[in-house]
């Protein structure tokens, strides 16, 4: 990563002096439900996402966890029959009734699915590219850079800048996970939000994404779901721990930083989870 | 507890009994080889049933056919009527062999985009126009190919005054060839994992663009391969054009020009009084072979290399 911009990151992390211990909210939650065809999947969730954070959403299950992080950057919209409730604001902007629309939501809030999924039809370049692409960049020069930029910060500059030209498809699956990190942080994102992106991986390969994040934190707020207790403990600053409830809905048990939610949670069923007593 | 009992008889009932399995499996071993040797007769039978008409008609087609299609004047040359003094003079067929590729051509400028588009849409929404499109062009997959020849001379020939032409007969074959390229274009990009579209949603992607962009690029080989299917189909139809095309005898590209077609030109020189045209009968349908023939092995060879390069 280059000196300038690291710079002003280091800046951006230390300044945070005069701000209350949590910094600003990159996202708000108030009271989120999602549920489909008139069945609640998920309800009852209320946080704050702080900037330049990971927050981790974790639960056994059928919690929600992953209906919840869809409903953020609005990809339950083309689901029949789902309807999400509640307040989701983005800077302030209610990403579902405000001044924003879905298209500029999602370029803004990135996301990486559960398994690597690059286009197999496109080239590594073309992938990193992609979002870009998709919305009117056409001008090589910006391209280019916006490709380096990107893969430099998943890491996977150093081995494919030989063969950008060669299918996604030809990568591992880790490799191919960092392309889908690439591709998303591409278009410059505010929030990248992470669905399991290390459990179709193997160890060796997870290790390098989690270490990823540490670095993607200082430009980017990371809100990731984890069914790893331990990931969860390792990357997260602050965690959301999700349960089912009687009626078989997920709703928000807890929410506070990871190093609470883990050593000294307010809810006991917290504490059940984490010490893996269930789920 | 049982097992325990048995366990505890005399070692020479338990000998006995082994025996006995045996012999009874002996039997019933013999019996199923023979049941298994009897129905692979049987397979075999039916195969050779299926095979000897296919081998006979591959035998005919070039033993009679290969003659024909040796003389170079039968491509470039137009028909000739024989005469009592030219019994054999038949000329080519070359009117047949352009027509044929014209109103493959036209038809494929109007079936093709239609029918992907159509079949995209089908795969895409799930709304009651998609439902009842879907509905109409798996019914139009079944129906006589003579029924589109008829709305044809009734539709473009008659009451668009267009008249026998390329395009009358090219507009048949879209309409036969349309539902074949909706129904292959709908199930390969239903073949295309949600996954993808969502990685394309999530980039901030209008659902056009993923359309466009992602899942038609990755449905590609099998709408292809629906594509060559239809022409391969169109190409060989006999009944659409017979009304439309008006059987012209000369070598035309243009669409208001009547044109002939192979399959066609099989057809009136099969009944011809000429010894010598009903023997160009086989020429023409090896030509006819020939191309059909082409069109599905390059899909294929097309179809296999892209699925190596992911």
């Amino acid at each position: 990563m280059d000196q300038e911009f690291m710079a002003q990151v280091e800046t951006k992390v230390a300044a945070p002096t005069e701000a209350p211990e949590r910094g600003t909210a990159a996202m708000q939650l108030k009271n989120v439900a999602v549920s489909f065809h008139g069945r609640t999947a998920v309800r009852d969730c209320t946080f704050d996402v702080t900037k330049n954070r990971v927050t981790s959403l974790i639960g056994p299950s059928g919690s929600g966890k992953t209906t919840l992080l869809r409903a953020l950057n609005r990809l339950h919209d083309l689901t029949p029959g789902a309807k999400v409730s509640g307040q989701i604001l983005l800077e302030g902007t209610d990403i579902y009734r405000g001044d924003i629309t879905v298209t500029e939501l999602r370029t803004r809030v990135g996301m990486v699915f559960q398994r690597p999924n690059p286009f197999p039809t496109m080239s590594i370049y073309e992938n990193a590219v992609s979002g870009l692409r998709f919305n009117g960049v056409k001008k090589k020069a910006i391209l280019d850079e916006a490709a380096e930029t990107s893969l430099k910060s998943a890491a996977l500059w150093d081995s494919v800048q030989n063969r950008l030209k060669v299918a996604a498809s030809n990568l591992s699956g880790g490799e191919q996970q960092r392309l889908c990190i690439a591709r998303a942080l591409a278009m410059d994102p505010e929030v990248l939000l992470m669905d399991e992106p290390t459990s179709a991986l193997d160890p060796i390969a997870t290790l390098k994404i989690e270490g990823l994040m540490t670095e993607l934190k200082k430009r980017v707020t990371v809100i990731i779901v984890t069914h790893n207790m331990q990931q969860a403990a390792r990357i997260s600053d602050d965690c959301a721990f999700l349960l089912m409830g009687e009626d078989r809905a997920g709703e928000l048990i807890e929410f506070d930083t990871t190093e609470k939610i883990f050593n000294n949670p307010i809810d006991p069923r917290t504490l059940d989870y984490t010490l893996g007593r269930f789920g | 507890m049982s097992n325990m009992i048995e366990l505890e008889e005399p070692e020479a009932t338990g000998h006995q009994m082994r025996d006995e399995i045996r012999t009874i499996s002996d039997r019933v071993r013999r019996r199923r080889q023979l049941r298994s040797k009897i129905m692979v007769t049987l397979c075999a039978i039916a195969l050779s049933i299926t095979a000897v008409p296919l081998f006979l008609l591959l035998y005919q087609l070039f033993n009679r056919g290969l003659p024909v299609v040796l003389h170079t004047g039968f491509y470039t040359q137009l028909p000739q009527t024989p005469t009592l003094i030219t019994p054999n003079a038949t000329g080519g067929v070359s009117n047949a062999i352009i027509g044929t590729l014209v109103l493959s051509l036209y038809a494929s400028i109007m079936a093709i985009p239609i029918g992907v588009l159509v079949g995209i849409y089908l795969a895409e929404s799930d709304s009651k126009l998609a439902t009842s499109l879907r509905v109409i062009s798996q019914t139009m997959a079944g129906a006589p190919s003579i029924l589109m020849g008829l709305f044809a001379f009734s539709f473009v020939v008659r009451d668009l005054h267009i008249g026998f032409s390329a395009l009358a007969g090219s507009f048949a074959l879209a309409v036969l060839m349309l539902p074949v390229i909706i129904i292959s274009s709908e199930i390969a990009v239903r073949g295309v994992p949600n996954t993808l579209r969502e990685a394309g949603l999530a980039l901030g992607a209008k659902p056009h663009k993923v359309s466009m962009k992602i899942v038609l690029p990755a449905a590609v080989t099998g709408i292809v391969t629906g594509i060559i299917l239809a022409i391969s189909r169109a190409i060989g139809e006999t009944a659409p054009v017979l009304l439309v095309i008006g059987g012209g005898y000369i070598n035309s590209w243009k669409p208001l020009d009547p044109v002939a077609a192979l399959p066609l030109s099989i057809y009136e020189n099969a009944k011809s009084e000429w010894p010598s045209l009903r023997t160009e009968v086989w020429g023409i349908a090896l030509v006819l072979v020939v191309f059909v023939f082409v069109l599905s092995l390059s899909a294929r060879i097309w179809a296999s290399r892209k699925q190596q390069a992911r």
